[in-house]
């Protein structure tokens, strides 16, 4: 069930990623703020794609430091 | 079971079929125009679209795509991106690109061909020397002064426009007006009624009385004026200005220009803003340079002081019988009248013949100096690196100093000049006869004081020469012969 949750969040980041930069780029069109003015938001993003990726994995991929594994 | 393909795909081709369906409908729809607007939107609905489609297989338990959006998919964006800023560049009025001659092909697909028009003559009764104002307009403008006491107004019109209709519409709703409102004289192009779908270009040939004063306003083209008696002001987003024979004073204003030319001007000459090539030849009244010109600042026979001044650069001089070039990096000056007082970055001078001495402060740069002529005036020469060169005639009268802090000094002077080195510098000092300070100072070069005749190749002064001009003409004998 998690790895499913994982494998969302990993398939979505292309989407989300493509619709910033068509608001960036859009943004540029209207006149208001140039892409050279807004591209690091797309850094943000992508920042905030990971984040949620590793959110989403699997809970406890390594073993307690007692030994056994639950 | 083996997962379904995406839906995106096939909807974007759809996407691209309904657009060129619709261009081939009607035609006159210019497709390239919203394209060229509206591409961004076509990667937000695509990436909202692909979203969906991964959320709605993850809320029904479908197999979920490793990756949103293919690798291939992901080239197409980045070739959509491409495409869609350079059409939308392509299409800003004005812009270098539209500008420029892509051949004929080219231009018809994206920008639509060329129509042109005659623009009717209109005339209109006026005083001997009316106002006239231009208002804003993109193309070239030709404006002469004439005896009759009348503007005339002719020319022709270039209409960029995909199909004729719209070209002759456009050409319609864009007549060229002359009003006359008391003394003022206003020509109006109306270029602005044309609209998105087409770009006028109205050039105009203009005649006035030769006692008007001038006030216009451009977007695109070149100005060409001659013969006006009164003031004359320019202000142009991107023109080559050309002035002959004008009575007033100029003020010429650009945002982006390859040469303002002024020629024979009894007023001031306030040149500014941005721009390649001035050229000032035959000014009466005093000469104002400020702005950023990247290429040639060229002076000539100017009666009154000169000033330029840019980012890096202030150039004062009282007057320029001679000429004056100043070039990104270079000062040439031959016969000037001084005070020339020059503050400069990075800039390697060259001054023959100067009265009335001078005073150059430079960050970097080699100075020559070949005064010429006599009396001497006070001279100042500092840089901060760079080697300089004095040649001084040899009857001059003078006291001189000369350090470098790190370099040599070559005194080919003579006697009269003592030498004495000190660390890694040197200085030079001595006097001949009771005359002006010449101060030489370099952070780091050498420094070499000679006489202005001794190690020059014979060459024999033309007849009729005056006695300073045969000595300039010794120093520099290959500009002599093509001067």
């Amino acid at each position: 069930m998690n790895s499913r949750r994982a494998l969302y969040a990993q398939a979505i980041r292309g989407p989300v990623l493509l619709v910033t930069i068509g608001i960036l780029f859009a943004v540029q069109q209207a006149g208001m703020l140039p892409l050279s003015r807004t591209w690091p938001l797309l850094i943000i993003i992508v920042g905030l794609l990971k984040l949620v990726e590793r959110l989403a994995m699997p809970r406890a991929p390594y073993p307690p430091p007692g030994g056994q594994a639950q | 079971m083996r997962p379904r393909g995406s839906v995106t795909g096939p909807i974007v081709i759809i996407a691209i079929g309904i657009i060129f369906l619709v261009h081939a409908i009607q035609p006159g729809m210019r497709i390239v125009d919203y394209i060229g607007l509206y591409w961004p939107y076509v990667l937000i609905a695509w990436g909202v679209l692909a979203f969906l489609e991964v959320t709605v297989r993850f809320v029904r338990g479908a197999a979920i795509p490793v990756n949103g959006i293919s690798g291939g998919a992901w080239f197409a964006i980045v070739l959509i991106c491409l495409a869609g800023v350079s059409l939308f560049e392509l299409q800003k009025p004005g812009h270098w690109w539209s500008n420029m001659d892509w051949g004929h092909g080219f231009n018809e697909a994206f920008l639509g061909e060329d129509h042109a028009y005659t623009v009717e003559t209109v005339q209109k009764t006026t005083g001997a020397a009316p106002h006239i104002v231009i208002e804003s307009f993109r193309g070239d403008a030709k404006i002469s002064g004439g005896d009759a006491k009348e503007v005339s107004v002719s020319g022709q019109k270039s209409v960029k426009s995909v199909d004729l209709r719209e070209a002759d519409r456009a050409n319609q709703q864009t007549p060229v007006e002359v009003l006359v409102d008391g003394n003022t004289v206003t020509i109006r192009c109306h270029q602005d009624r044309s609209g998105s779908r087409a770009l006028v270009t109205t050039d105009l040939e203009i005649s006035v009385p030769r006692g008007a004063s001038l006030e216009a306003t451009g977007t695109y083209g070149d100005f060409d004026v001659s013969s006006l008696t009164g003031n004359v002001t320019v202000s142009s987003a991107n023109a080559g200005v050309h002035l002959d024979d004008i009575g007033g004073n100029v003020t010429v204003d650009t945002r982006h220009s390859d040469i303002v030319r002024c020629t024979n001007v009894k007023g001031t000459v306030d040149l500014r803003g941005h721009g390649t090539d001035i050229e000032v030849t035959n000014a009466n009244g005093e000469v104002t340079i400020s702005g950023d010109y990247s290429g040639t600042v060229a002076l000539r026979e100017l009666a009154k002081p000169v000033r330029v001044e840019n980012l890096h650069t202030i150039l004062s001089i009282e007057r320029v019988p001679g000429e004056v070039r100043l070039d990104r990096g270079s000062l040439t000056a031959e016969n000037v009248i001084g005070p020339v007082k020059l503050t400069a970055r990075s800039t390697d001078v060259n001054i023959d013949g100067v009265q009335n001495g001078l005073d150059l402060t430079l960050d970097r740069g080699d100075i020559d100096l070949r005064p010429g002529h006599l009396p001497l005036g006070n001279m100042v020469a500092h840089t901060r690196s760079g080697n300089i060169e004095l040649a001084l005639p040899e009857t001059a009268t003078f006291q001189l100093t000369a350090t470098t802090d790190h370099g040599d000094i070559d005194n080919e002077y003579g006697d009269g000049l003592k030498e004495q080195s000190s660390g890694k510098g040197a200085r030079l000092e001595g006097s001949a006869g009771t005359g002006p300070d010449l101060n030489l100072m370099t952070g780091r070069g050498s420094i070499t004081v000679r006489k202005a005749s001794a190690s020059m190749p014979q060459a024999a002064p033309p007849a009729g020469a005056s006695p300073a001009r045969a000595v300039l003409l010794l120093a520099r004998p290959v500009i002599a012969a093509t001067h």
